[in-house]
């Protein structure tokens, strides 16, 4: 897929960027810190990568940049673009939120008065739209920003987190893969 | 004034249930509006917000048919001649859409969206560009079930659902067999989870490796190895990376370039892109997230059989590299 390895270059160069930035910043890290600032430059990289920002994308941003240590890393890597759209976002994702709340409340008012229709399958239809419930309260903690988003808009978030994600991961796993032909050579030269 | 709120989405309403007079009454509906509004601007500036939030993300990567359904939906609009004849002889059905149609305004949801029958649309050829300004998901009900409002638009939301779902299928490996939204979803959260997890461990990782987070020389190669995606098929091919590898070290600003392609003989380059090259390709094609850690594993023992043979021509790269840490 040609569109997925322009999204790769990009991921790459941006954290490329990210992890220079990091390096140029602190000399001494210990494991655990430069653990941290890999991931989050990878994540920031990756949202930001996406040219048309999904939602996911923005919410991660805005997450990150709450985070006031990691505010100088994420605001160098974006640069002054996407000051504006985390705003936007966050009123629609709480005008959104409302939204879906207010249905709540009506679906609940219009359907109390409502009978099941079939009452040989009535337990197993509870049961599995309390399954069903349950793991789209999971999904929504795990998809970045999946909180006020309803289940429509989140199963299309999910998505397209899903295929970044997994590009996410291509890339880095070449990357350390290289980086550890390299470290493997180095130390088989030392023995030399 | 009637107003489109567009949200993220983009809704191709790819519904296969649909009737052909569905579509006629949208457009009956379209024209009764068009006659007593005046004001098409608005119109066109809904139309073009349709048309630029169509090239979704999503849609990009793995879901070719998607988009091109959509393609073939949305920009030549839904627009048939004879309709416009039928109108006149609809006017019944006409005021059931239009109570329906009250009815899903109750609801708070407003979306504009765009439904085409797969039947409909190979035999119906749109000839005007007429703003698609459509607020309300326009649906019949079936025989033998309920015509309430409410229950119309939920099962239109749940038909939507489980077209997502079914293209969730595809995309989450392993999940051919499992049908049903609760199953599904299981899975989707595991295969999320477990990416989530692979980001930390490779991270982790690649934290121990790197001392320092320097990753010049790899970002170089990889770099390299975006720009031709061809190389490290075979072995064939390792002429012309050495010499791409070679423009690409002449491209850079540092002093020790110069002592790279002096230092670098023919064949070095090429193992170390070449390594990393087929580590990178055997990571594309067909690599299920089942077996990943276990490919790790593997490629990293086969690395290791094949940096053996290639050990002692590494030198002069890795003066180099030396060098270019120091800096």
């Amino acid at each position: 897929m040609h569109t997925s390895s322009t999204l790769k270059k990009e991921f790459l160069k941006k954290w490329i960027k990210g992890l220079q930035i990091c390096c140029s910043s602190n000399k001494k890290m210990d494991l655990m810190e430069r653990k941290k600032k890999i991931k989050l430059s990878a994540d920031i990289a990756m949202a930001s990568a996406k040219n048309p920002a999904t939602s996911w994308s923005n919410a991660l941003i805005s997450e990150a940049k709450k985070n006031k240590q990691d505010t100088i890393l994420v605001n160098s890597l974006l640069g002054t673009e996407s000051d504006l759209k985390p705003q936007k976002n966050t009123d629609r994702i709480i005008s959104v939120h409302k939204r879906v709340q207010y249905k709540k409340i009506l679906k609940r008012s219009c359907n109390a008065g409502k009978r099941m229709n079939k009452k040989k399958n009535l337990v197993a239809t509870i049961l599995a739209k309390r399954l069903v419930k349950k793991r789209t309260k999971v999904l929504k903690r795990l998809v970045p920003g999946g909180e006020s988003m309803n289940e429509f808009s989140l199963i299309k978030e999910a998505m397209d987190y899903m295929l970044s994600l997994k590009v996410q991961v291509d890339v880095m796993r070449s990357v350390v893969t290289a980086a550890e032909v390299l470290s493997e050579d180095k130390l088989m030269k030392l023995v030399e | 004034m009637l107003h489109c709120h567009y949200t993220t989405m983009n809704i191709p309403g790819n519904t296969s249930g649909t009737d052909v007079s569905v579509l006629e009454r949208q457009q009956a509906r379209m024209k009764w509006r068009q006659q007593q509004q005046q004001g098409l601007s608005n119109d066109d500036h809904c139309f073009r917000g349709l048309v630029e939030i169509k090239p979704d993300p999503g849609l990009q990567y793995g879901w070719p048919d998607f988009s091109d359904a959509c393609q073939d939906q949305l920009i030549p609009p839904l627009v048939a001649d004879h309709n416009l004849k039928k109108r006149k002889t609809h006017e019944d059905h006409k005021q059931k859409a239009v109570s329906k149609e009250n009815g899903v305004k109750d609801k708070k949801i407003k979306r504009c969206s765009e439904e085409n029958s797969t039947e409909t649309s190979p035999k119906e050829k749109p000839k005007a560009v007429e703003t698609q300004k459509q607020e309300y998901i326009h649906v019949r009900a079936r025989r033998g079930q309920a015509t309430d409002s409410h229950s119309l638009a939920e099962r239109v939301r749940r038909e939507k659902i489980s077209e997502r779902m079914k293209y969730l299928q595809d995309l989450v490996p392993g999940c051919n067999k499992i049908t049903g939204k609760a199953g599904m979803l299981d899975e989707i959260i595991n295969y999320v989870q477990s990416l989530q997890k692979q980001v930390e461990f490779l991270s982790m990782k690649l934290a121990t490796l790197q001392p320092r987070l320097d990753f010049d020389i790899d970002s170089l190669i990889m770099k390299e190895m975006f720009e031709v995606p061809a190389i490290g098929y075979s072995s064939e091919v390792a002429n012309s990376t050495y010499f791409q590898v070679n423009s690409l070290l002449e491209m850079g600003n540092s002093p020790i370039d110069t002592m790279l392609r002096r230092s670098i003989g023919g064949p070095v380059s090429i193992p170390e892109t070449f390594v990393v090259s087929s580590c990178f390709n055997q990571m594309q094609p067909g690599v299920t997230w089942d077996g990943d850690l276990h490919n790790l594993y593997r490629m990293e023992i086969q690395q290791e059989s094949t940096t053996i043979p290639f050990q002692h021509k590494f030198t002069g790269s890795y003066e180099g590299s030396n060098l270019k840490m120091e800096l």
